[in-house]
């Protein structure tokens, strides 16, 4: 374990750190583009400088492993100068696309700049013309005018998606990034290569001129694209949800997640919404306040046996909600018809190596172990052997947040609607179940963004997670509409002003600017 | 509103008050009719008074050469607005030199409050404060003005023309 | 004394074949190196001072030492793409001696242990080559090559790689990288190429000549050898010179020899009778000195690096009072602009920064704070990156601007060359 110091502090580190981990984790603020700690070293934007005691040139921190008694600064003049110089450097031939470029706002070199830079600027000639607006692939789009080569997303395709597709073309000052001809950047992270861009070279088509970054607000949260319960951060503001990015996590995710996780925010817009509960009878539909009809649907769900009352649930809520429905079908409607409905039972188990799991519920885990705990021993055939003889006459069904994902949506609809009397709850809508002819009542859900929860991964690790805004307020949660369904009223919460909303708007490389903290509210302003 | 009661002596004598105060308006009114030319009013709305160049009048957006909007759609002036008047819905553009641009751009007039700060923050001259200030509708929705409006009214004659020009720029290697 | 070691049979043709190079006392040392430990060698290397010829100056033994002890494949690299400006020795020495580098390479492979060594050519020197391969061929058929080398149970292969014609690729780890497959693009330092080089095995990269002498120290001995040139630079070079003197050549000298008697005697004086008015004395990333220095200067690695230059890879080129400084570097800026591989951002845009502000100057639109941006530039640009290209494009900027910088301010002011009288355009029609 070698000691060493920096800017004046002593620090212990382990063998075979480098300079720059120890800055980080000392939280020492310094200057770097190439550098990211899920990547190899590259050592090309020469920004990471610092002085070592004993050596007359400065070092970069990204390369250099700290050995006993390094003295270690970045605070000195020479280191500020190189810095700066460095800045300047990159920014001669950056183009002047910030008000275009949707990296403004969340942008490294506009960042970095504010803090280090020079502020002097020097360059009088003509600048690099390069290509701009260059389709990558299905889902990148690159400006290599506005990419400072940090290669970043090179190393990334190379080491961690090993599908080699990005390239660094020609050389000096017209080397651009680029795909060999023929071939796209078509990988299933390749988004991920977005994130990691510090400037505004590689965005996403998806996100393109959708928003300016700082109209959104962030939080964090699991995301339920899959068993494997990456962490993620989602953006929204009033107008919706935006987009979703990985948060780094040792044990699930690490830095990356992947491409279809990031579209896990499309189910839970308002577009995609069912906003009302509906109530059908021979193909007419009575709109009603969501909690209204859960309510009035209690007397009639008591009454009956309680054989006749099957739940089918899917592994797309959280591990309370299942404690809540569960516990109110066991105990208050005393039946054990409780059926897990599986998506796709072919690729259940397999896994693409990185973080892909076939898997496609975040909570497949936690519905097994509640499922267990009351001793729950149904099986599909019971429910379809239930529904052809008539002794289920009432199915209330928990559907999937992300209907995507059930291919099997179609057929269930169709078998589950030969009940007497259907109860579908579920947060987004569906043309199918608009068109049922029964005695159908349909109650909006709310989806893993607006409710508090814990779901637990395919490794069994317990995530907990915090509601992060409200799209449908109307909708309820599944163990609201639980304690509805039993007659009850739902418990209202007084949210906890700390609670409600846990901002997380720091990047982990991001570099905090004081300057930034004191116009808050400038620039959070639009968000309001 | 607070009503002060005075009900001094002196307020009696409130005859000779308004007869001062007909002598002045007759003063004014013989003085008006012998020179008019340093009448102080002006017959609105036949006459109209003559603002500076630099009033802050209803919004106009720029116009490139050929006739397009200036506006990148950077959505600066939305976040500056201090009354959030201002609404941009942002679109790739076809020709990659131009990228961005508005596929809708809407000013609520009603709540602007005529500040400039859109002026101030536009990068690109896209936006600037007119010389137009009476500008009356027959209802509310006469009053957000969309891009047709904004850019391409009457009054204009087929678009002011902005400062910035891109190929001029591209030239000059910025 | 005769100070010919490398060049002495260089004026036979048949000094090219594999009999005419043996005739001459070719391969004679090679199976007395084999009958040597290898460790023998390395010492004989280091005790002889050799320094590596390719530029850096490095000591080729103490280089050899950096090798890791345990058995793993290793890889001797030969460093023939020979790019800097104004050096042309490797080519001389590949097309007049081939055998020479080759024996040479393989009693170094010998000594360091490894069974694969590449030769890395410059890829536009088709006919050196040409002239390799057949040679290598030649020492295969008699048995120099391949298995078991002269009964001594040492196996070796060697190859010819040939380059794409980027000047990056002559530095070492840049070599490594084009001769992996990759783009011709430098490594991080450290890990060095001697333990982690070619394939991530332990590498040695040498220069041609360096080589070549390696065959000469195992012939004389170490003390032999010291008996040419200086205390520090021990041995003889070979000096690519060029520019405005009566006759450019390749002209093998001892270390410290006085570079104004390379000129006068073996150059034959300036051309056309014209005034000496500056030396780049080690190709064209050396710092430029003035014909005041020439006089003072020997041509060995401690008095250039005295004078703030270098000898780097031994191109003397000769600069007349003819020539316009700010034209000059005007090409040298433009040569580094073009062969910066772009990897890291100082010498990416700053090697671009500078040859766009020195044209400019040529151009006209100069501005006087144009000469000292130049050297903040050039400054900023010194030791920032992970090889030296981006000193190599500074150091000559800098020694230009300040010594010759009322050349500069002229052509500043007046928008034309002091010089020449002439405007940039009317230089070049």
């Amino acid at each position: 374990m070698p000691k060493c110091t920096i800017n004046g502090k002593e620090v212990e580190v382990k063998e075979g750190t480098t300079i720059i981990e120890a800055m980080y984790k000392n939280k020492d603020s310094i200057a770097h583009y190439c550098y990211h700690p899920g990547l190899s070293v590259a050592g090309v934007c020469r920004l990471c400088m610092v002085e070592i005691e004993g050596n007359p040139r400065v070092q970069i921190a990204c390369n250099t492993t700290i050995t006993e008694g390094m003295k270690i600064n970045n605070t000195s003049q020479k280191v500020k100068d190189a810095t700066k110089w460095g800045l300047d450097f990159h920014l001669i031939n950056h183009p002047l696309d910030c008000p275009i470029c949707d990296q403004a706002g969340e942008c490294g070199l506009q960042d970095q700049y504010m803090e280090f830079g020079k502020y002097d600027p020097e360059m009088a000639e003509k600048k690099q013309k390069k290509h701009k607006v260059v389709d990558l692939g299905p889902t990148v789009v690159l400006d290599s005018e506005r990419c400072i080569l940090c290669s970043r997303c090179v190393r990334f395709t190379d080491e961690v998606s090993k599908t080699h597709e990005l390239g660094l073309f020609n050389r000096g000052d017209r080397t651009e990034i680029g795909t060999v001809e023929g071939i796209q950047l078509d990988n299933k992270y390749s988004l991920n290569v977005v994130d990691i861009c510090p400037v505004g070279a590689l965005t996403s088509k998806d996100f393109r001129f959708r928003q300016r970054v700082w109209y959104l607000k962030d939080s964090e949260t699991v995301c339920t694209g899959c068993s494997t319960g990456c962490n993620v951060k989602v953006y929204f503001n009033k107008e919706g949800m935006f987009r979703v990015k990985p948060v780094f996590n040792e044990q699930v995710n690490g830095h990356w997640m992947c491409d279809e996780g990031r579209g896990i925010y499309k189910f839970t817009n308002k577009e995609a919404r069912l906003l009302k509960a509906k109530k059908g009878q021979g193909g007419h539909w009575a709109e009603m306040a969501p909690g209204a009809a859960a309510k009035e649907l209690s007397a009639s769900l008591k009454s009956a046996s309680g054989d006749s009352i099957a739940l089918v649930l899917t592994a797309q809520y959280t591990v309370e909600e299942y404690e809540a429905i569960v516990g109110t079908f066991v105990n208050t409607f005393k039946t054990k018809k409780i059926f897990f409905w599986i998506n796709n039972k072919e690729s259940f188990e397999t896994f693409d190596g990185l973080l892909l799991r076939g898997d496609k519920n975040p909570n497949t885990k936690g519905l097994l172990k509640v499922l267990e705990k009351h001793g729950i021993t149904a099986s599909w055939g019971d429910l379809t052997a239930g529904l052809a003889n008539g002794s289920i006459k009432t199915v209330v069904v928990a559907g999937p947040e992300n209907q995507a994902v059930f291919p099997d949506m179609k057929d269930r609809i169709t078998e589950l609607s030969k009940a007497q009397t259907l109860i579908w709850m579920q947060a987004g809508s569906n043309d199918q179940l608009a068109a049922l002819k029964g005695n159908v009542t349909l109650i909006p859900l709310k989806t893993f963004v607006e409710k508090d929860g814990t779901f637990i991964n395919h490794q069994g690790l317990e995530q907990k997670f915090k509601r992060a805004t409200t799209i449908v307020s109307e909708a309820l949660t599944l163990d609201q509409a639980a304690s509805l369904l039993s007659g009850q009223e739902i418990k209202i919460s007084v949210p906890v002003a700390v609670e409600t909303f846990v901002e997380t708007n720091r990047r982990p490389d991001e570099v905090m600017l004081e300057h930034r903290k004191k116009n808050e509210f400038v620039f959070k302003r639009g968000a309001l | 509103m607070s009503v002060v009661q005075n009900n001094s002596e002196k307020n009696k004598w409130y005859l000779i008050g308004i007869l001062g105060g007909m002598g002045i308006t007759m003063k004014h009114l013989v003085k008006n009719l012998l020179n008019k030319k340093k009448m102080v009013t002006l017959n609105y709305p036949e006459e109209k008074y003559e603002y500076s160049p630099r009033f802050k009048g209803n919004h106009v957006l720029t116009v490139k050469k050929d006739g397009s909007l200036r506006c990148t759609a950077c959505m600066l002036c939305a976040t500056n607005c201090p009354a959030e008047c201002i609404k941009i819905t942002a679109a790739e553009h076809d020709d990659p030199t131009v990228e961005k641009f508005p596929i809708s751009y809407e000013i609520d007039i009603l709540r602007c409050v005529f500040c400039g700060f859109c002026e101030e923050a536009c990068p690109v001259d896209a936006i600037r404060m007119g010389p137009e200030w009476q500008t009356p509708g027959v209802n509310g929705n006469n009053f957000i003005y969309d891009i047709n409006h904004l850019a391409y009214r009457p009054s204009l004659k087929g678009g002011i023309l902005t400062h910035v020009d891109d190929e001029e720029r591209h030239k000059a290697g910025i | 004394m005769e100070s010919k070691l490398l060049t002495e049979f260089y004026h036979l043709d048949e000094f090219r074949g594999i009999d005419g190079y043996k005739k001459n006392g070719g391969y004679v040392d090679l199976g007395r190196a084999l009958k040597m430990q290898p460790q023998q060698i390395i010492d004989e290397v280091k005790a002889s001072g050799l320094r590596g010829r390719g530029g850096a100056g490095f000591p080729t033994g103490t280089k050899w030492s950096f090798l890791p002890k345990n058995g793993e494949p290793r890889y001797l690299l030969c460093n023939a793409d020979e790019g800097e400006p104004g050096t042309f020795k490797d080519r001389l020495m590949m097309e007049r001696a081939p055998h020479q580098l080759i024996e040479g390479m393989i009693i170094s492979a010998f000594a360091i242990g490894s069974k694969k060594s590449y030769i890395y050519v410059r890829g536009e020197y088709h006919y050196p080559i040409s002239v390799l391969e057949k040679a290598i061929r030649e020492a295969y058929d008699a048995g120099y090559l391949g298995k078991n080398i002269l009964g001594s149970g040492f196996d070796h292969d060697m190859d010819v790689y040939s380059g794409a014609g980027a000047y990056i690729c002559g530095e070492e780890t840049g070599m490594i990288s084009s001769l992996e497959g990759a783009k011709g693009q430098p490594k991080l330092k450290p890990p060095f190429p001697a333990v982690q080089g070619y394939l991530r095995k332990p590498t040695i990269v040498n220069n041609v000549e360096t080589l070549a002498a390696v065959k000469y120290i195992i012939r004389d001995g170490a003390q032999a050898y010291r008996k040419h040139g200086t205390e520090k630079s021990p041995g003889t070079k070979l000096f690519s010179l060029s520019g405005n003197v009566m006759k450019p050549g390749n002209y093998e000298v001892p270390l410290a020899y006085p570079l104004i008697d390379l000129i006068n005697k073996e150059g034959g004086g300036m051309k056309s009778g014209r005034k000496l008015k500056a030396v780049i004395p080690g190709g064209s990333s050396a710092p430029v000195i003035t014909a005041a220095e020439v006089e003072k200067a020997t041509l060995d690695y401690e008095c250039l690096a005295g004078m703030g230059t270098m000898l780097g890879s031994g191109a003397v080129i000769v600069i007349d009072d003819s020539q316009c400084m700010v034209d000059m570097l005007g090409v040298l800026t433009h040569f580094y602009h073009h062969e910066s591989c772009g990897q890291c951002t100082p010498c990416r845009e700053g090697t671009g920064w500078l040859n766009k502000i020195v044209h400019s100057i040529l151009e006209g639109k100069g501005r006087l704070q144009d000469i000292e941006l130049l050297e903040k530039v050039a400054d900023n640009m010194k030791g920032r990156t992970i090889c030296a290209l981006s000193d190599a494009a500074a150091l000559p900027v800098l020694s230009f601007v300040s010594k010759f910088r009322d050349e500069f301010e002229f052509y500043v002011r007046e928008g034309r060359s002091k010089v020449k009288g002439t405007t940039y355009a009317e230089m070049h029609h």
